[in-house]
């Protein structure tokens, strides 16, 4: 509000602050920046609470009864979904997968990143957007051909197909997020290390890395969640039931039900979410960390 | 002549097609303090990052202890570098920061041990050993930049405005510091900084530099005394020259044959031994310093237009035929704007140049 100093005084210029105005001063910011986060939350966590509170419904519950709680709250449907042949498999290849496409990209990125950031090689502004291509296209164009190339290479049905395929479509991602954390490490911080000795791979690892290191965990948690999720791709070059990911399975989930039983779709929508957050927590807490002890300017 | 410490010969820089450096030739000698001085953008920081390592040599020589280095990696050098942003790594603390030179190196750990020991102790760096640059107040990362740079043991320093990020108060403790540290160390030193008050006080050598020439190198207080050129007497000092565009006449005086008309009828004294012929076009230099007031009835009259008190000394702005002059007294002076009074000039102290090449007379 604006004021004015007479004589030792302030001068309220305009009406005399009411209920409202003071209202606003003291819970604005609340309602400013409440408000909006509270919406956020649960515009996010509404159907997440959703699928949770139905997976522990019974089978037909969810045809019979409006209400947003279970008549009677039961594990059964996630026994039934831990008991299904092939979930631990599916779990397990789910893991595998993601596991190799957030390591090898992140190494992969780490080097190219440092490349577009610190050289100034010719066309790295036009590669740099060729780069992106992979991800601008739409992935369900690329099925035909990667399906007609893998099939060549005698790959559908293996490992090998998801780990290039899910390589292929995170090193850009992770790239394109690293390039910009690692320009914000000011050169000068570099060129001391050089000074000091350091070459290349040890500037890398004792001073570029540990500075950057919310933007190597961003590209980890991206890629980790690209991989978890990831679909059009394993839905089109995988067939046997062994060999799918999570996301697939559910996927199938649905098909191989008569009458469809929500409590168990539910539960098994929960299991493939919940390793995810928790990865997400613990990786937000580190990023957070690192910024908090001062390891970022 | 006998070889410099630190030797630059024809040494030239360009970015692209831009010529930075046009042909830098300077010996430093050993253990000398050599302060780069020069208006922001003169090629200072350009000349200090070649001599580092962190910037090719387009053309010419740079030798280090005898040793051309044009090719030789920053780390070969034997050269520390204290940067103006500090350069700290921001997640190592203090004693991290200091042996990581050391530990690139592969020292041995009792060696970093002792040698951090013993940087720390010069610079008072010994409580603050675990924290982090982000906890630290800006004079104490300043230490712990000149701390990077001492333990390594380096035969030359360098420095690129490393005060120029504190406040006044400040600057001036670490100027001193810093020079106290050469003082013990006696390391050769290479200086830049575009504050001519941190040349004078800090060099044994100022060299002046403008547009990525060298203009002029000496003791300061020479260069204070003789400036070689325009560019050197209008840069050097605080509150600058004055510089009054003139002409040469002869006068009927016998002992003053010679003097500068400034305005139609001004006429000022130019030393006896000056170069200067009648009629020749002249830029007429005196420090504020050493013009003297006197009493209204005595020398040039002037009107005052503006008096700054300084405390043990006095600013005063005056009007001289429509020409404005700096007077700096040690007075007391009483003066109000728009008092009238007489100015006499030490014809000793007055410097000439030639108005076409800007060079001494
Ligand atoms: N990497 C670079 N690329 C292009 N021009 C540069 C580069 N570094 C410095 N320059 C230019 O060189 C000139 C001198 O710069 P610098 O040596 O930093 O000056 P100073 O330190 O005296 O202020 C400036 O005009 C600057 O713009
Ligand atoms: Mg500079």
């Amino acid at each position: 509000m604006a004021t004015l100093t007479r004589g030792g005084e302030t001068a309220m210029i305009g009406r005399e602050p009411g209920f409202f105005d003071a209202l606003m001063a003291r819970f604005g910011r609340v309602i400013l920046i409440g408000l909006p986060l509270a919406f956020l939350v649960i515009w996010t966590m509404v159907p997440l609470i959703w699928a949770l509170l139905a997976s522990f419904k019974e089978p037909l519950e969810i045809y019979e009864s409006r209400s947003f709680w279970p008549r009677n709250p039961s594990l059964d449907a996630y026994w039934t979904v831990l008991g299904m042949d092939g979930f631990g498999k599916w779990m397990f290849n789910s893991i595998l997968v993601t596991v190799v496409a957030t390591i090898v990209p992140l190494i992969l990125s780490i080097i190219a990143a440092y490349a577009f950031a610190r050289y100034l090689f010719p066309f790295r502004h036009v590669l740099l957007l060729l780069y992106l291509v992979p991800r601008i296209i739409p992935r369900v164009s690329l099925i035909v051909p990667l399906n007609d190339l893998m099939t060549d290479l005698g790959l559908i049905n293996t490992y090998w197909v998801l780990y290039i395929t899910y390589i292929a479509s995170a090193v850009p991602l992770a790239t394109w997020i690293l390039v910009g954390f690692f320009k914000a490490v000011p050169r000068e911080i570099e060129e001391s290390a050089t000074i000091d000795g350091a070459n290349m791979w040890n500037r890398l690892r004792y001073v570029i890395l540990p500075i950057a290191w919310p933007g190597v965990v961003t590209a980890a948690v991206l890629c980790i969640r690209e991989g978890w999720n990831e679909f059009a791709f394993v839905l089109a070059l995988v067939t046997e039931t062994g060999m799918r990911t999570l996301p697939y399975a559910l996927y199938m989930l649905k098909d191989s039900m008569g009458v469809q039983d929500y409590a168990v779709y539910n539960a098994f929508t929960i299991l493939t979410v919940l390793p995810l957050l928790v990865v997400y927590l613990l990786l937000e807490r580190r990023v957070v960390d690192s910024i908090v002890s001062g390891a970022v300017k | 002549m006998a070889e410099g410490y630190v030797e630059y010969s024809g040494l030239k820089k360009n970015f692209g097609a831009v010529p930075i450096l046009h042909g830098i030739d300077l010996k430093i000698d050993e253990g000398a303090f050599v302060v780069l001085v020069g208006p922001s953008g003169c090629g200072k920081s350009t000349l200090l990052r070649m001599t580092a390592g962190l910037e090719s040599v387009t053309d010419g020589d740079i030798k280090i202890a005898g040793r051309l280095v044009n090719r030789v990696h920053a780390s070969n050098r034997g050269i520390a570098m204290v940067f103006q942003s500090y350069a700290l790594y921001p997640h190592m603390s203090v004693d991290e920061n200091l042996a990581f030179s050391l530990k690139m190196r592969k020292t041995p750990l009792e060696r970093i041990a002792e040698a951090i020991k013993g940087a720390a102790g010069i610079l008072k760096l010994s409580p603050l050993l675990d924290r982090l640059p982000a906890q630290l107040s800006g004079g104490q990362r300043q230490r712990v930049a000149m701390g990077r740079a001492l333990v390594r043991e380096p035969a030359v320093f360098l420095f690129d405005e490393p005060l120029s990020n504190l406040d006044a108060k400040l600057r001036v403790e670490m100027r001193a510091e810093i020079k106290a540290l050469h003082q013990r160390l006696a390391t050769t030193t290479i200086y830049v900084t575009h504050d001519q008050i941190e040349a004078m006080t800090m060099a044994d050598t100022v060299v002046v530099m403008h547009d990525g020439r060298i203009e002029q190198v000496g003791d300061p207080l020479a260069i204070y005394d003789r400036p070689e050129n325009l560019f050197v007497a209008d840069f050097l000092g605080s509150p600058a020259m004055n510089l009054l565009d003139g002409k040469v006449v002869a006068t009927d005086y016998p002992d003053q044959p010679r003097a500068v008309e400034v305005a139609p009828g001004v006429l000022l004294p130019i030393p006896g031994g000056a170069a200067a012929e009648p009629g020749q076009s002249v830029v007429y230099g005196v420090r504020p310093e050493h013009v003297a007031l006197v009493g209204e009835d005595a020398g040039e009259p002037v009107t005052m237009t503006l008096v700054e008190p300084a405390g043990w000394e006095t600013h005063l702005h005056a009007d001289l035929a429509g020409l404005s002059l700096r007077i700096l007294s040690v007075e007391r002076v009483g003066a109000k704007p728009g008092d009238r009074a007489g100015i006499l000039i030490d014809p000793e102290r007055v410097h000439l140049f030639d108005r076409a090449t800007g060079r001494r007379l």
